[in-house]
């Protein structure tokens, strides 16, 4: 099967974003322009990594750049992990597909641009589910956000590094399965569901990586009132994941790290991306790259469409 | 007149215009179904999704929400903001896998006893002719399999919940 | 002398069980992955993937019902769950390193409390083991004292053949009386065993890991190995031997259920008090507190570690943390 795939970008492009992130750490460590960079470096097992704040010019050279570079690192920055952000300036590895974060934590006030030092990475992609750890990047081992990518080169950075070398078409897979979705009976979207939810075990992993779940005292903690049931049943597993989307409509950039951390492969970030796209449509408006004040669910025009409405 | 199906109706309502609006219809001698429970809430803008998902998981057939025409929020907005919040909250359900004619939106202001009635009454009869929302309320029945239980007095109580 | 017994025989062993009214419980294909579920017929069976989960949930639920409660004017009725209800169970295709987990986990479940829950489903379960021809990079059984053919904790015992087939070992008395009921499904004969998985794990010094956890409780280490936990859970529910529970009430003021379901030390709400204050308030103590629960905590209770090195943890990190590199780095300290 894998002869069929082809290998999306050799050695040397990782290679190089690895230097450019080395130097450009230990320029911003030594000169003292941050307190800290968040990257990440590498794992035990082959290909993989594990994200790590470094405060130290001379550990610099830990930091690599791979195709399993697939943490969004924007988590490290919120108020959820304030126990381990460094004061002051930070500079932070970002690929375009995380600054879309950033730049919604920028506009929900929950970071201070003048506090960040961003380094983007022209990314070619990040593996997706299913690939082993140690497989290369292929047109088969892509993870699917990354075959529909639009911010392959990020804007707003700090400074640039890499080179995107040039790619193949990548046929948009998750697009396709939303269609397929859309073009369901409700009752059959009801089964697709039901069968998805019922496999969750709750273990929280969607809402813990994502940038957006920063909230001190989440909806589905609370027990004084109860909004919905805490125990892994199909009913409140159904709840939850409502809740989650909706709570992240108008807000979510993207990411997909709540569908990479699922342990039991919901494919979450339909639910995300369908809630973008109808936000799209009514309201014109679409989590990017520029920090707004307002998200489409906090702000009104008198004119919006209310021919829902009896 | 006699039904096989009674379906519950939960209407969440603002205390402004539409809680105003259906006790006018009261005190007017209008008549409505009587399927449909009220709730009363400071403002639309105070109506969470959460309420709605709630009403359906504790075993509603149809939910009503409604409050004051754009312009007459007494809190100046609530109203607009909500019109966004559930105009997003609609499409999750639908992609979900629910029925949208269970669930309606209406502005009703404090002088219109007489859409009060006709909205709730559409409504009614609406999800009244589709039968029961049962989606929700066999999920609330159902268990992981490790966890289902066996023995029939347990089911017994079970079907009591 | 050794019996063996085809692919085929198996499935249909597996058919005519359930025939017979038992729930068989075995790795199968739920979506695009594999878990532990009841089958319904021998074909479901799927042997040689590590399913996702671990068999634990066959013993301990991820949710169950422990007793419904309603009140009217009458007063307040309780109706307590009847362990004996729970069905017989044969446990099939589990790898040694789900196998040998419901048996360290007796050793808590009896302790201070007979928790009838768990054990009644243990007295009621038959588990047939697998050996396991092949590893990946996440398993690491050999360190902490299993091994891929070990047959703790089961009854009967599996291991693959050259040309198909196992090998079939009882290993209890339940499993004695098993293969002599069911002897017309298996052969005798010498059969080639295939060769045994081999995962590449760096052996571990479990006792002088615990003595470093004795007297490190403190340590800046913490911080290095835990800044970077998310604080979910799918280490601790993916792990066959976790058994940290919830008890909750939910329904309304006059009729509900009382139900328990897992929990994991790494949420932040997990010893968070009523009073509002929370002894491990941050994340690295939380990760800590799973570290020595499982290497010196149940070593000091019930002279086990609570860990058979199936790697689930690894591989679900949603941060990458790996557990062997941190003992390993632990065993590294004087």
């Amino acid at each position: 099967m894998q002869q069929n795939h082809t290998q999306l970008a050799d050695d040397s492009y990782f290679a190089a974003v690895t230097n450019a992130i080395r130097t450009e750490t230990t320029k911003l460590l030594s000169e003292g322009t941050v307190a800290a960079v968040i990257g990440y470096q590498a794992g035990t097992r082959a290909g993989t990594v594990i994200p790590t704040i470094i405060t130290d010019a001379a550990k610099a050279g830990d930091l690599v750049f791979s195709p399993g570079c697939v943490n969004n690192l924007a988590l490290y920055l919120t108020k959820a992990k304030k126990e381990v952000r460094p004061a002051g300036k930070v500079a932070i590895i970002a690929k375009g597909c995380d600054m879309r974060a950033l730049a919604g934590l920028l506009g929900e006030s929950q970071l201070k641009r003048e506090e960040l030092h961003i380094i983007g990475v022209a990314c070619v992609g990040v593996k997706g589910a299913g690939a082993g750890s140690g497989e290369a990047l292929t047109t088969g081992t892509i993870a699917r956000k990354c075959r529909e990518c639009t911010v392959r080169a990020p804007e707003g950075a700090d400074v640039v590094v890499g080179a995107v070398p040039p790619l193949p078409e990548f046929s948009p897979v998750e697009a396709e399965e939303l269609a397929r979705l859309e073009a369901m009976t409700p009752a059959e979207r009801w089964a697709f569901w039901k069968g998805h939810f019922s496999r969750c075990i709750r273990c929280m992993a969607c809402r813990q990586v994502c940038p957006f779940c920063y909230c001190e005292q989440c909806l589905c903690d609370r027990n004084r009132p109860q909004a919905l049931e805490t125990t892994p049943r199909p009913a409140g597993n159904m709840a939850w994941h409502i809740v989650r989307a909706m709570h992240l409509a108008g807000r979510c950039a993207g990411c997909t790290e709540c569908e990479r951390a699922c342990p039991m492969d919901i494919p979450l970030n339909l639910l995300n991306r369908k809630m973008a796209r109808e936000l799209k449509t009514l309201y014109d408006f679409e989590a990017g790259l520029v920090p707004v004040e307002k998200g489409p669910l906090t702000e009104y025009r008198e004119e919006d469409d209310q021919s829902f409405i009896k | 007149m006699e039904h096989d199906f009674e379906p519950k109706i939960v209407a969440f309502v603002c205390t402004w215009c539409t809680y105003a609006g259906a006790d006018l219809a009261g005190t007017s001698r209008m008549q409505y179904p009587s399927n449909v429970r009220v709730l009363k809430f400071p403002c639309t803008g105070r109506i969470d999704p959460v309420f709605i998902l709630r009403a359906f998981q504790k075993g509603t057939d149809g939910v009503l929400v409604s409050g004051c025409h754009p312009g007459d929020c007494h809190y100046m907005a609530g109203n607009f903001h909500a019109r966004r919040r559930f105009a997003a909250f609609r499409q999750l359900l639908e992609f979900i896998g629910v029925d949208l004619n269970r669930l309606q939106f209406s502005w009703v202001s404090a002088a219109e006893g007489g859409k009060w009635v006709e909205v709730v009454t559409e409504l009614t009869e609406r999800v009244r002719a589709m039968g029961p929302m049962v989606e929700f309320k066999e999920l609330e029945m159902e268990e992981h399999w490790s966890g289902k239980l066996d023995s029939p007095e347990l089911k017994e109580a079970y079907q009591n919940i | 002398m050794t019996k063996t017994i085809t692919e085929q025989k198996l499935r249909s062993l597996m058919d005519l069980l359930l025939k017979e009214g038992r729930r068989v419980v075995a790795p199968r294909q739920a979506g695009s992955i594999v878990l532990y579920e009841p089958i319904d017929s021998g074909e479901q069976l799927v042997l040689g993937i590590m399913p996702r989960r671990s068999a634990k949930e066959t013993f301990f639920p991820l949710c169950e019902t422990i007793l419904t409660y309603g009140k009217d004017g009458n007063g307040v009725m309780v109706s307590d769950v009847d362990a004996g209800a729970f069905p017989e169970t044969i446990l099939v295709g589990a790898p040694p390193c789900d196998a040998a987990a419901p048996a360290v986990l007796d050793a808590v479940f009896s302790w201070d409390y007979n928790d009838e829950f768990f054990l009644e489903r243990r007295k009621k379960t038959i588990i047939i083991g697998l050996a396991c021809t092949a590893a990946d990079d996440a398993c690491f059984c050999t360190a902490v004292g299993l091994s891929p053919r070990d047959d703790k904790g089961s009854d009967l015992f599996l291991t693959p053949v050259a040309g198909g087939g196992y090998l079939c070992d009882a290993v209890t008395k339940k499993g004695k009386v098993f293969l002599d009921t069911y002897a017309s499904f298996l052969a005798g004969g010498e059969a080639k065993p295939l060769p045994s998985a081999e995962p590449a794990a760096t052996p571990l010094d479990l006792a002088g890991i615990k003595d470093w956890l004795e007297s490190n409780f403190e340590s800046p280490l913490w911080q290095e190995f835990a800044d970077r936990c998310a604080g979910c859970g799918a280490c601790a529910f993916l792990c066959p031997v976790c058994h940290c529970f919830d008890i909750v009430d939910e329904g309304t003021e006059t009729k509900g259920a009382r139900r328990k379901s897992w929990d994991a030390c790494g949420f932040g709400k997990f010893t968070n008090h009523a009073s509002g204050h929370n002894p491990r308030d941050i994340q690295n103590k939380r990760y800590r507190n799973r570290i020595m629960h499982k290497f010196k905590y149940y070593q000091d209770k019930f002279g086990q570690t609570l860990c058979t090195g199936c790697g689930r943890c690894v591989r679900s990190c949603p941060v990458g943390i790996d557990i062997r590199a941190v003992l390993e780095e632990i065993q590294a300290k004087p």
